[in-house]
């Protein structure tokens, strides 16, 4: 916690950084995981899952 | 001149200084009585402290610790909001993009193959008529040949086309916009009915009140065989 608070929390210009380059790796998070909840929970109604019976 | 503030305070140390010049007398007996506090136990606040300020004399050294977490609070609500400033300035862009159905009208493919040598033949792109030409080598050759000082629009016919046998034009005469008919008029290529306006096969503006050449739409040939315009 100290050497975070230290190097990324202590000036502006680090702690602006350091929230841009964590929204990105936040935001890759959220959208694959919300995804991967979405496919989960209509498994089987899909286009991806049900494309087979039209080919 | 003096604002209500002011008043009220210099009125405020007035009193203050005449109750304590009265009160001088009995002072020490009520200094007596209250003790200045001092008899007073401060509560004990250690169920609420967190753990690393319940010992008085490592609170500096966990100041950093203590801070660190505060400033990670901000931070986590601040990457929260970035991502959500992202999605409704993303969604506000986006709608300024042309939509999905204007896209898939945007371009037109072409098969070559179905155009017989010499023939003119018309599609509809983005709501016009397209003429696609497969000119002959006679044309091609009687197209070249035109000296360019001649013309009202000078352009070669190199600038025209891609490959020399398919010409590529929006089928709008650039007088007042009127459809022309394919091989008609003079010059071999495009008549327009409506004010007599000659096209040769190369598009080109030749006789008649028409300023400008029949406009060629960006077009390549992804392969062989195929015209994608658009």
């Amino acid at each position: 916690m100290k050497v975070i608070y230290n190097t990324l929390f202590k000036r502006t210009s680090t702690y602006a950084v350091a929230i841009i380059a964590s929204a990105f790796f936040f935001e890759r998070a959220v959208d694959v995981s919300s995804n991967l909840i979405f496919e989960t929970v209509n498994k089987g109604k899909l286009w991806k899952d049900i494309k087979g019976k039209y080919e | 001149m003096l604002n209500a503030v002011s008043r009220a305070y210099v009125r405020g140390g007035v009193q203050a200084i005449s109750t304590g010049l009265k009160a001088t007398g009995v002072a020490i007996n009520s200094m007596a009585n209250r003790q200045g506090h001092t008899d007073l136990q401060v509560p004990d606040f250690t169920d609420y402290r967190r753990d690393s300020v319940k010992d008085g004399r490592r609170r500096n050294e966990t100041a950093e610790e203590r801070k660190a977490f505060s400033y990670l609070m901000v931070g986590a609500g601040a990457v929260g909001s970035a991502y959500a400033a992202k999605g409704l300035v993303n969604a506000f862009v986006g709608s300024m993009s042309a939509s999905a159905d204007v896209l898939a009208m945007a371009k037109i493919e072409i098969k070559l193959s179905d155009i017989p040598e010499g023939k003119s033949v018309t599609f509809k792109w983005r709501g016009k008529p397209l003429f696609i030409r497969h000119r002959t080598a006679g044309e091609i050759d009687t197209e070249r040949q035109v000296p360019t000082a001649s013309l009202r629009d000078p352009e070669t016919d190199d600038q025209r086309v891609i490959k020399p046998e398919w010409l590529v034009v929006i089928g709008v005469c650039t007088h007042l916009g009127c459809v022309p008919i394919a091989n008609a008029g003079d010059f071999g290529g495009y008549y327009c009915p409506c004010h007599g306006s000659h096209y040769d096969a190369s598009g080109r503006i030749r006789k008649g009140p028409a300023p400008l050449n029949l406009e060629v739409p960006t077009h390549e040939f992804p392969d062989e065989g195929t015209l994608v315009v658009g």
